[in-house]
């Protein structure tokens, strides 16, 4: 019995050794990208990169146009998509609770959430840039939007799902119709977990390359067109990293910078609003 | 009592009995304001339901339509040759299929054992101040944009495994007859093995955290009961928690697997962009999500783009079929948990 | 509450009651704080070998917490610990150099709410025996057996060995957990409230069982049923808020108990 107990505390050790290396072994990555990161981003972050446009090669410039670009198209899909996101997760957590649709929708939306976001982009370039001929900021919205939806449809139904259905009867009893209730007492309970679905959203979509690239495509020049190609922060980090120039790749080290800090603001702050609702 | 003032306003109603008092009329008139904003919510929740709906088949659609010339041009031969030919139209989606296979497996292969047993450590082995903290540091990994992967696997990742992980292999399975070709070189720096590696950095944290609450859902009472019998922490873990988490675990595996598939950003700067099947994955390939990124924008032809698109459907018929078991698994747990 | 019972705890050391029997485990001066708070104060009490001894008392007086810090589960917390000694054959397992696995191999755990391990029956019996013992096939089925045959469990399921731990009836599933508990042949056997989560005729089936184990085992028993603590234990411990308020034969505490408060809590006063 004893030389079968040594051996079992000694896998056990064993294991445990294993489980803190990989500890380390996932922590270490994370410290080493968000290090070269910082390097390399702060290395070419001036004043210069929110102030001048996108240069040519070898040239000196900056990143205002990827950032307006980035900004009106993450603004207007978030406008596209929230809505469709709040209404569709309102349905399914109020007025089609048991029905065989929500479930159906549920199933869809967790596939759309974790659908390659490459296909997104083909799909819109079929029914946007096809039918109208030409690459467009529009277009590039509509994709992020179709990647907004499912992210604000699945946080909407679960925190409404959350509030109590004591509230709601409290509510009924006093006379109010369906939407009433949904409208004042269940939105306002639900407020925060649906506002951090929706930085998440954005955070989501702040990184997203691949829809962009045959959406909105790209644009060397001031555009504030949405009906012409647009310019954006992921589409020329993508442009600038592959190209052999050196100030080129500099520039894309900066944008990745400002894209990493974007995400991380709002995840962070998205983290702040759920916080007092977890601890109560 | 009769007298319509002391009747509930929803009695009246329901009724429709007209009515005698002004304050009656007002809140009837209310009643019916609020009725009408009742369906209209109703009917438009209704319909962004649908929408949902309505995109998924619009994507399913498009891409088949967009694939259709490809598809009935070329027929079976689209997904069995490796073929990549502009010029003479001839378009095979072997290559990026079996680049998007290796580099998901790849990535799986390590994501999965590194990232349960950092769950281990979190849910077992951790102290309780230092718990919070790297959980946030896991999801932190989880929150970085798939592109700054992509440019720092480019250019500081790839370099390295070229100065030192890639002579090794190559070296070491020099001298044994079938492993050498697995692992022939030149070192390129780029290529399957780097972008499988890549892959499995941005999986990880995933596993880690899926993996981390299906163990946290284990009920104490079932591991004190394991303890109690003089159970090792590892014996409790592999022989008790990992049995009743199973199911949990799987289906956080394949939604791991399933956006490691569909992954482009991360993958498509170190795999080296070759429309080859080499037997060594520390050759250049390509994947269906990379080779879509690089050549959608340049291809001309009906053909090139409709190949281009037939692949995108092919992807998607995987991620969705990945998903959906990864769905039906992960919904038997919660059945069984709430 | 007069002051006489707030001093030293009525503890039987007559020597009739100590007659042929050999201390198995010693409690002195035992304190548990849950982080700053002394849920335990200064308990000494003695369990003796194969006797039943019965934990007794309303909800939060610490007889779970007594129980637990005899097969040390309040390792398994960081807020949670002992002071003082608890001596298991002259031992004392309060020691940090302890052998934990090897301690709760020798002193056994039954639970409150069944907890079979989502293996086969076989195998949950199996499962423990495997941790310390190389057998053959045949050996480790006659050990499964004569485990099964113990807890009166082997004439209901003997011919379903292969199904799942999980599939059986609530009373069943806790006759599993005790004979996979006595599989490992422990010394003692501690019972965490066994019956509360049973129904009556389930209940009756485990006090027989534990009437029987006491043969062989050690037994030490929480419960908050008193009638169960008279019909099943020979030694009863009385406990209040923390405290043990009385320790003596079950027959003295049930029939002429010393303290006041034991005597109000038998006769419903409060619970």
């Amino acid at each position: 019995m004893i030389s079968l107990y040594a051996g079992r505390k000694r896998r056990n050790g064993l294991m445990i050794v294993l489980a803190y290396a990989a500890t380390a072994f996932g922590l270490g990555w994370l410290v080493l990208i968000l290090g070269q990161l910082l390097w390399e981003g702060l290395s070419g972050l001036s004043l210069q990169v929110f102030t001048e446009m996108t240069p040519p090669p070898g040239g000196s410039g900056g990143l205002l146009n990827p950032i307006v670009g980035s900004l009106i198209m993450t603004t207007l899909a978030v406008l596209i998509g929230t809505p469709i996101g709040i209404l569709a997760g309102t349905y399914m957590a109020e007025y089609g609770r048991y029905e065989k649709l929500t479930s159906v929708v549920r199933f869809i939306n967790d596939i759309l959430l974790s659908a390659p976001s490459i296909v997104i982009g083909l799909f819109v370039y079929e029914i946007l840039v096809v039918s109208m001929g030409n690459f467009s900021g529009f277009a590039g919205a509509v994709a992020l939007a179709v990647i907004v939806v499912p992210v604000v449809v699945r946080t909407t139904e679960d925190m409404l799902l959350l509030v109590p259905n004591t509230l709601r009867e409290a509510s009924a009893a006093l006379g109010l119709p369906r939407a009433h209730i949904v409208l004042t007492i269940a939105y306002r309970a639900a407020r925060a977990g649906i506002l951090t679905g929706i930085l998440l959203a954005i955070a989501r979509i702040s990184g997203e390359t691949a829809p962009l690239l045959f959406t909105a495509l790209n644009n060397q020049f001031w555009s504030t067109n949405l009906g012409a190609p647009m310019a954006s922060l992921p589409a020329v980090i993508f442009q600038f990293a592959l190209s052999p120039y050196a100030d080129w790749q500099r520039l894309a080290w900066t944008g990745a910078l400002i894209i990493s800090f974007t995400v991380l603001a709002l995840s962070i702050i998205a983290r702040i609003l759920s916080a007092p609702r977890k601890s109560s | 009592m009769s007298s319509a003032g002391r009747r509930p306003v929803t009695d009246l109603a329901l009724s429709g009995a007209h009515f005698g008092s002004k304050v009656i009329e007002e809140r009837g008139a209310v009643l019916r304001r609020l009725r009408r904003t009742d369906s209209l919510f109703r009917v438009a929740t209704r319909t962004a339901a649908y929408t949902v709906l309505l995109i998924l088949s619009g994507v399913i659609l498009a891409l088949m339509i967009g694939a259709w010339p490809a598809l009935s041009t070329l027929g079976i031969d689209f997904f069995i040759t490796q073929d990549w030919n502009p010029v003479t139209e001839k378009f095979g989606a072997l290559a990026p299929v079996y680049g998007t296979i290796l580099t998901s497996l790849i990535a799986m292969a390590i994501a999965v054992p590194v990232g349960i047993l950092i769950a281990l450590f979190l849910t077992e082995l951790c102290p309780m101040w230092l718990r919070r903290p790297i959980g946030i540091a896991i999801e932190l990994l989880a929150g970085i944009p798939s592109i700054i992967y992509g440019i720092w696997g480019l250019f500081v990742f790839a370099p390295f495994l070229q100065q030192t992980l890639q002579p090794f292999l190559i070296a070491l399975f020099g001298p044994i007859p079938l492993l050498s070709s697995l692992f022939a070189g030149p070192p390129y720096g780029i290529g399957m093995l780097t972008a499988g590696l890549v892959l499995a950095i941005m999986v990880l944290p995933f596993i880690t955290s899926v993996s981390r609450d299906v163990f946290d859902a284990v009920p104490p009472v079932l591991k004190e009961a394991a303890y109690g019998m003089g159970c090792t922490t590892w014996e409790v873990f592999s022989k008790v928690v990992l049995p009743y988490a199973r199911v949990g675990v799987i289906g956080g595996v394949m939604l791991g697997l399933g956006r490691a598939l569909g992954e482009t950003m991360a993958v498509t700067f170190v795999i080296g962009n070759a429309h080859k099947i080499s037997a060594s994955i520390l050759a250049p390939g390509t994947t269906i999500s990379a080779t879509i990124a690089n050549e959608f924008t340049e291809a001309v032809g009906d053909i090139y783009t409709s190949s281009l698109i037939a692949l995108g459907l092919l992807l998607f018929v995987i991620t969705f079929v990945v998903l959906a078991i990864a769905r039906y698994m992960l919904l038997r747990i919660e059945r069984r948990i709430g | 509450m007069n002051v006489a019972s707030m001093t030293a705890p009525a503890v039987s050391h007559a020597a009739s009651d100590r007659a042929g029997l050999h201390e198995k485990v010693m409690i002195r001066n035992l304190d548990f704080y849950y982080g700053d708070h002394r849920a335990l104060k200064d308990i000494s009490l003695s369990l003796y070998c194969n006797k039943v001894t019965a934990f007794i008392g309303p909800s939060g007086c610490g007889k779970s917490t007594l129980l637990r810090v005899l097969n040390r589960m309040y390792d398994l917390y960081p807020n949670q610990r002992a002071v003082g000694e608890v001596r298991v054959d002259g031992r004392n397992i309060l020691d940090s150099k302890t052998d934990l696995n090897l301690l709760r191999a020798q002193i056994g755990m039954v639970f409150q709410k069944p907890t079979p391990f989502p293996m086969s029956i076989y195998e949950n019996i199996a499962f423990g025996i495997r941790l310390y013992e190389k057998l053959s096939r045949s050996e480790l089925d006659g050990r499964v057996e004569s485990a099964l045959r113990r807890a009166a469990l082997w004439e209901e399921v003997g011919n379903k060995l292969s199904a799942n731990g999980m599939s059986l009836s609530g009373g069943q599933q806790q006759r599993l957990c005790i004979a996979r508990t006595i599989a490992v042949q422990p010394e003692v056997i501690l019972f965490d409230e066994p019956c509360s989560a049973l129904d009556p005729i389930s209940t009756a089936k485990i006090e027989e069982l534990i009437d029987e184990l006491k043969d062989d085992y050690t037994i030490v028993i929480v419960t908050h049923n008193m009638q169960q603590a008279a019909r099943v234990s020979d030694f009863t411990a009385f406990m209040y808020l923390g405290e043990l308020a009385e320790f003596d034969s079950t027959t003295t505490i049930f029939t002429s108990p010393k303290d006041k408060r034991t005597q109000d809590y038998i006769t419903g006063r409060f619970g």
